[in-house]
């Protein structure tokens, strides 16, 4: 216990984050309460619903990534986990599957062993590579080839999501290249976490106050060109002022950001589209006020993969 | 002794294995707190239904809490026998009534003669999943011998996922476990007793 806790060396920026992230909290906090006070609505009920859900998650979040790296590995392959175990709940697989679900688990803890050794090539190809050769061989293996290849797309997939996207968050944490010249691994999973969820929320906030033009009218009504324009403007400013998180130019973090706000919108879409041809609206009531598990890490599991390897490739080629 | 094994398996490894790892949800379970004595009655189509149930009952009086089980599928050598009579805290019965000085609802009638509180899964046997069967009659002899214990509803929704018949692998998937009220007789007329259990199962399972 000791050991987990004197690990805990919070640089200043770090500590300006959890202020921050903690200021907007109570302000949000405050805000809705007054706002109930005065003008009591639905949507105020939800917005305080999803407020006292985001008090719970930053908590163990912070909680989670400042402590040890390995409690922070543990969390994060408990978030594999959790997001796995929905996907496979709501999609009505075979009962065939089920032997094959097994090892769709267990490449949780290889992937996540190969972020925490630092094995780079390995933890690159092991799911992009491995896992879509062997999982539909094992899926073959049953000896069921009635609506294999659907399975046969799914369970990869969602590996791509839940545990390659994920993973590359722990990757962040231990990566040696990520960890030297002043660049601190556990600063960079913040301004990422922070941005994709900052414009998780500015999509919603811009949609919701000046959304007219439906930019997905088939898949997702609630989007609109005004939320996602406004959602992609503002995160880029959160992204600059948030720099001091990293080690990149003004240009550079324009950039990133501004495409992670576009990949995060991806994320958000495909997993709309996804939910619309189940015909549910929350993958599961696990966060109240924002569904499921996958409803919050949707855009997560797609901005943590193209964040590393941009960074990745800046911090090389400079 | 046989309460403190009980405890160490269903209130706490069994309890918090369910919840975080296979992610069943508990709805409406406190309202087993105050009861000293029930009849829980649940649908059954997998070996985890009797865990999950056990696992919810209070720690307090779990080791007077026994599930019912057929003779003929898990009595079958004294290994089994003994694994259900300590582990699962089960009480043994015969599924036939041929013997007239062992009747099962006799046995059963006995338990709750002491005080003890039951689990029993009156469609007989582990069914199609999301098809209730028709309750047996036993479950009406035993409530019309006893009417002041009180009968709760139990709906398993989609536990047997976690480990369908004729599987042996446990796997995750996100179910829920949900505790009705006591079911309202209207009358201890056997018809009215079966009726009215189904309906409060259907009840539950919307």
């Amino acid at each position: 216990m000791n050991k987990i806790f004197n690990s805990i060396n919070l640089i200043p920026e770090i500590q300006w984050v959890i202020a921050i992230i903690l200021g907007i909290l109570v302000f949000a906090t405050i805000l809705f309460w007054f706002w109930n006070r005065i003008k009591p609505s639905k949507l105020v009920d939800e917005m305080q619903l999803r407020t006292r859900s985001w008090w719970i998650m930053c908590i163990i979040f912070l909680f989670a990534s400042i402590v040890h790296p390995v409690v922070t590995y543990l969390a994060l392959g408990f978030l594999s986990f959790l997001t796995l175990r929905e996907v496979y709940s709501l999609l009505n697989l075979r009962e065939v599957d089920r032997s094959v679900l097994f090892f769709c688990y267990l490449s949780i803890p290889i992937q996540y062993y190969f972020a925490f050794k630092g094995y780079y090539t390995l933890f690159l190809i092991f799911i992009p590579v491995f896992m879509f050769i062997i999982v539909p061989f094992l899926l073959v293996l049953t000896g069921e080839t009635k609506d294999i290849i659907r399975s046969m797309c799914i369970l990869p997939t969602s590996l791509m999501l839940g545990v390659f996207g994920i993973s590359h968050l722990a990757l962040l944490i231990n990566f040696p290249e990520m960890n030297s010249n002043g660049v601190s691994g556990k600063a960079l999973l913040l301004f990422l976490i922070f941005i994709t969820e900052a414009n998780d929320i500015m999509q919603f906030v811009w949609g919701k106050i000046f959304g007219k033009h439906k930019i997905l009218p088939r898949v997702s009504p609630n989007k609109t060109w005004e939320g996602f324009i406004g959602g992609v403007i503002s995160t880029t400013i959160i992204g600059c002022l948030m720099g001091f998180l990293t080690p990149l130019n003004t240009w550079q973090l324009i950039i990133i950001s501004g495409s992670m706000a576009v990949f995060g919108f991806m994320g958000d879409a495909i997993m709309s589209a996804v939910k619309r041809d189940f015909g549910v609206k929350d993958m599961s009531n696990a966060i109240p006020g924002h569904g499921g598990v996958l409803d919050r890490v949707d855009s997560l599991s797609t901005t943590a993969s193209p964040f590393f390897h941009l960074i990745y490739l800046i911090l090389i080629t400079s | 002794m046989k309460k403190i094994i009980l405890i160490i398996i269903y209130s706490i490894f069994w309890k918090n294995f369910l919840k975080i790892f296979i992610g069943l949800k508990y709805v409406n379970e406190k309202t087993l707190k105050n009861k000293k004595q029930f009849i829980l009655i649940a649908n059954h189509n997998s070996h985890m239904d009797t865990m999950a149930i056990m696992s919810a009952i209070p720690s307090r009086y779990i080791h007077k809490v026994h599930p019912i089980a057929a003779r003929d599928f898990f009595g079958g050598s004294l290994f089994k026998k003994i694994l259900m009579r300590y582990l699962v805290n089960a009480t043994l019965i015969k599924r036939d009534r041929e013997d007239p000085e062992n009747d099962p609802i006799d046995s059963m009638d006995k338990m709750l003669k002491k005080s003890r509180s039951l689990i029993l899964f009156p469609e007989g046997s582990r069914g199609i999943p999301g098809v209730m069967a028709n309750f047996k009659k036993g479950l009406g002899y035993l409530i019309q011998r006893n009417p002041e214990i009180k009968v709760i509803p139990v709906y398993l929704d989609n536990v047997y996922k976690t480990l369908p018949r004729g599987k042996n692998l446990i796997l995750p998937y996100n179910c829920s476990i949900k505790f009705g009220d006591p079911i309202q007789f209207k009358s201890m007329e056997m018809e009215d007793i079966l009726l009215s259990s189904e309906k409060a199962m259907e009840n539950l399972k919307k």
